[in-house]
């Protein structure tokens, strides 16, 4: 083994090469190397991103390094940009890191398309000015970049997650069988049948696989219910108690097996409508030279769905089988009659794909075999998410769905309300609630904005308590560093499964109110 | 060089100290005082653990203006641990872990003291462990964890305030985790909540024997049956790429025999070392998680965790925050028996065998008593062959039903009361 692969083992056994390429090809950005901004960046310098950039005008003060692992005594006067930049630089010597000791502001104006060099911008302690223009230009990009905006305040701390769109296929569901005991394909059907029930071999009945215990008795109750299977759920209770009755033994596993996984096995093989969904979406319905392979694959399985002759109506099988009691050969031939049956379908799919291809002037080499493959095999599990901007959530606010959330008890949706007024506050008076020594004094100020906040939603402003806002200012946005680093490794996270298209990320603002050590995600 | 009385800790600690300087009307019982300052810069707190979890806890300490802050680990430095152990460097593979990351911090944060302590958390005592206000465990061992929960609970004396210590306890796998708080004879114990462990995947014998399906099979195979066939006495070394390629290349010999696909070089690595994915994102979040309550519970600036927290990472962020029970029959917390209903007429080692592997119990080489007067006891040598025969013995030839049994392990420093009734 290398000494990279022997280094990122444990990370590799979670994402794969495929997700490690994608991290070592990713150039970040952050915007402040503040102690939750650089300890975001800790988190990918470690598993080996490509680059990072770090932008910060401001020089190291006591409160910086006693909030932050990654500017010391050494680094105070000196430039926060530089410093932090080397400091994290020293924790992966794979990773290169670079520094711009300017304002962001500046260095768009400077530079408009600046941006457009990342695959990923991360941006703390700004205001939310910077943050909307920011955000802005991320979102118009020629490829759109995703923006990841944290903020902690004393025992709060909150990310938002901003991008037009994230395509997911590797979801890592927990379960990929696909075993269609409901709807077996001929080969599957003729295999189970093969099998002697009658045998007076103990060690042979005792090691018919599950699967064709299943599809004999499910034949059974087919032909006797109109070709219909277990519905109700004491017609699954008798398809157990039938295939009970065919026990030999207390002991038999096999048949354990088959009756544990009844409920599951009457549940219909069907695409699911989040799949569905994805097959009407206007970007699989209409493609174009510039779409994705997610959409152009995803149009090429809708295909392969409609044709019923070659997919009786359902995704690609997974080609997955768990384990289960058998002999050695019954269990890989089974297994090897679900995986042939899995490549005849993405050998369909694939044709379907090369004629799309065609169709829109591309090459047919254009999206990988091994594309195709991992597509199929995870097509009822496919996951498109749609993030709002920053400008709708500002302009176009979900005020059902905020009352809701505010009519819940103890709801950490009340930390977003204080936060976003926060924010006002600094618009009417350039600091943070509670920066000051006369801290008590922002109290009623800052209540006003929150009373301002509500009545916008048309929301009673007595949701939200003095005591709450008080609170707040009693944080004066103070940095602390176990909220930073708290953050830092939710924030880093999700960057992860951005860049990698792996696992799924949350949608959209995350809240960790480490007073009470509770969390909560709300699509604003 | 900054001279470091020139860093004034108003300046430094300045987002703590609003916190501390400041009232709350959200904790109205909160009040401000110099002394709390004082004693977060005066008090002793113990790490155990200087890994994935350990040098994120020893960094958060440090900045949370803890000054004396001491770290036990037993573990050298591996080149899997750099990509999440980040005070450690491949300069530093093979140092000790302790040492090391010590080393590490109190270069880096003024005015911090980390002392290390290179060996096993059981060659402490009770002296040790007593000095400290708080104990903030990252490990990665059930047994370990075990160990310190029932020293830490058998120290608490309720008429002696000081011996109470607060554990705090945290745990990573993958995208998972978990932080609880447990404040001995008070809360719930790390031994309270055995139950909720999974149970370890473990293949049947015969499948490994006989009918290998699965990648896995055939590496277990290799691993427990080939391996003292073809090399005796001569114990494995996981830790030896030599032994490990010896292993992968008899799996795959295994496997093609079978036709099955699968063995690689890193399953066979993962099935043999039981490895648990790892990265310093979930580690980050466990931690700090784990310190902010042990600030919280130093300063009492707002209320602390009561008293688990479970964190799942891979679909969007989620938490749960919940009370986790006493449970009322807990062999170290709790001063009442455990039951138990077994069949008379089953063997003593029926009855070891079942208590090795039940969730809650988990023992590794249990000695038996009762009413005092011992019935098998795994040392010494000379005891344990003479009361071997009583292994074979029916329980209802060696006791009466309702009576309690005094169970002891050689991992564990508490003993089990367990009250047998024959069914």
């Amino acid at each position: 083994m290398d000494a990279k692969t022997q280094k990122y083992d444990r990370q590799l056994r979670l994402w794969g090469s495929g997700g490690q390429q994608a991290l070592e090809s990713a150039h970040i950005l952050l915007i402040n190397a503040s102690a939750v901004g650089c300890e975001i960046l800790k988190n990918l310098v470690l598993p080996g991103i490509g680059q990072f950039t770090v932008v910060d005008q401001g020089t190291v003060t006591q409160s910086d390094i006693g909030s932050n692992f990654f500017l010391d005594a050494d680094s105070l006067g000196k430039s926060r940009a530089e410093r932090a930049a080397e400091l994290l630089g020293e924790l992966n010597e794979d990773v290169s890191g670079h520094w711009v000791a300017k304002d962001i502001l500046s260095l768009l104006t400077e530079n408009p398309s600046f941006l457009s060099q990342f695959s990923m911008v991360i941006a703390s302690d700004i205001t939310r000015q910077t943050a909307e223009k920011v955000s802005s230009l991320c979102w118009t990009n020629l490829n759109a970049i995703p923006f990841v905006w944290v903020k902690t305040v004393g025992l709060l701390g909150t990310a938002r997650v901003i991008l037009p769109e994230h395509v997911i296929v590797e979801t890592h569901p927990d379960n990929v069988a696909d075993i269609r005991i409901d709807s077996p394909f001929p080969e599957l059907s003729n295999y189970a049948k093969s099998f002697d029930f009658n045998t007076q071999d103990t060690l042979e009945f005792g090691h018919i696989p599950y699967v064709a215990i299943l599809l004999k008795y499910m034949d059974e109750w087919k032909q006797e219910h109109d070709g219909k299977i277990p519905g109700t759920y004491a017609e699954k209770n008798q398809l157990k108690a039938n295939i009970r009755s065919g026990m030999r033994s207390g002991d038999d596993e096999n048949f354990d097996e088959a009756i544990n996984s009844v409920l599951r096995s009457c549940q219909p093989t069907v695409v699911p409508n989040a799949i569905k969904a994805i097959f009407s979406d206007p970007k699989c319905e209409t493609l174009t030279a510039e779409s994705s392979s997610f959409w152009i694959l995803a149009r090429a399985v809708r295909d392969f769905v409609n044709d019923h002759g070659k997919s009786g109506g359902l995704l690609p099988l997974s080609g997955t089988i768990p384990d289960m009691k058998a002999q050695t050969d019954s269990y890989v031939t089974l297994q090897s009659i679900y995986k042939t049956k899995a490549k005849k379908d993405v050998q369909e799919v694939s044709n379907l794909v090369y004629i799309i291809l065609e169709s829109l002037g591309l090459a047919p080499g254009s999206i990988a075999s091994e594309e195709i493959e991992t597509f199929c095999k995870y097509s009822a599990f496919l996951k498109v998410i749609r993030y709002r901007s920053l400008e709708e959530e500002y302009t176009l606010p979900k005020t059902k769905q905020i009352a809701s959330w505010l009519s819940e008890e103890d709801s950490a949706f009340a930390q977003y309300v204080l936060l976003r007024a926060s924010d006002s506050f600094f618009d009417d008076h350039g600091r943070y609630p509670g920066e000051g020594n006369d801290w008590e004094e922002d109290v009623d100020h800052l209540h006003a904005n929150v009373a301002t906040l509500l009545q916008s939603w048309g929301i009673d402003t007595e949701v939200i308590s003095k005591d709450q806002t008080h609170e707040i200012c009693r944080f004066g946005k103070g940095a602390i560093h176990n909220i930073a680093s708290f953050m830092g490794g939710v924030a880093s996270q999700e960057v992860i499964k951005l860049i990698t298209h792996q696992y799924i990320p949350m949608d959209n603002t995350f809240i960790f109110d480490g007073a009470r050590s509770v969390t909560a995600v709300f699509a604003v | 060089m900054v001279d470091a009385q020139t860093i004034t800790d108003n300046e430094r600690w300045a987002g703590i100290y609003k916190l501390l300087d400041r009232n709350s009307l959200i904790h109205p019982e909160f009040e401000p005082q110099e002394e709390i300052k004082e004693f977060i810069q005066s008090c002793k707190i113990l790490v155990i653990g200087a890994g994935g979890l350990g040098c994120e806890i020893l960094k958060n300490l440090a900045l949370s203006g803890f000054c004396d802050i001491h770290v036990i680990d037993m573990d050298t430095i591996d080149v899997s641990n750099l990509n999440r152990q980040f005070l450690f460097r491949r300069a530093d593979v093979g140092k000790p872990k302790a040492v090391t990351a010590a080393a590490f911090i109190n270069k880096r944060v003024q005015g911090v003291t980390v002392t290390p302590h290179y060996c096993k958390i059981q060659d402490k005592d009770e002296d040790f462990y007593s000095e400290f206000a708080l104990v903030i465990c990252g490990l990665d061992s059930i047994e370990a964890r075990r160990w310190m929960n029932a020293t830490l609970v058998g120290m608490r004396d309720e008429d002696n305030p000081d011996s109470l210590k607060p554990l705090i306890d945290g745990g990573t796998e993958g995208f998972k985790g978990q932080a609880r708080v447990i404040l001995p004879g008070i809360t719930s114990c790390y031994e309270c909540s055995m139950d909720m462990l999974s149970k370890p995947t473990g293949f049947p014998l015969c499948t490994i024997a006989n009918t290998p399906r699965l990648p896995e099979h055939c590496i277990e195979w290799a691993h427990i049956l080939e391996w003292p066939n073809k090399h005796g006495e001569r114990k494995m070394d996981t830790d030896d790429p030599k032994d490990i390629q010896w292993l992968y290349e008899t799996a795959l010999a295994r496997a093609k025999q079978y036709n099955i696909q699968g063995v690689t070089y890193s399953l066979t690595q993962g099935v043999v070392k039981n490895i648990i994915p790892a990265i310093a994102a979930t580690n980050a979040i466990i931690a700090a998680s784990c310190c902010n309550e042990a600030l919280k519970i130093a300063t009492t600036c707002a209320k602390n965790l009561n008293n688990y927290m479970m964190y799942s990472g891979n679909d969007s962020v989620y938490t749960y925050t919940f009370e986790h029970q006493r449970k009322d029959d807990c062999p170290v917390c709790s001063t009442s028996a455990t039951k138990l209903d077994f069949k008379g007429d089953k063997t003593l080692e029926e009855l070891m065998d079942y208590l090795k592997e039940k969730p809650d119990v988990q023992l590794k080489k249990p000695s038996f008593a009762v009413g005092g007067k011992p019935l098998y006891m795994q040392a010494p040598k000379q005891l344990e062959e003479a009361m071997r025969p009583n292994l074979q013995k029916s329980l209802s030839e060696l006791f009466s039903s309702g009576d309690e049994l005094t169970i002891t392990d050689s991992t564990l420093p508490f003993s089990l009361q367990v009250i047998v009734t024959f069914v």
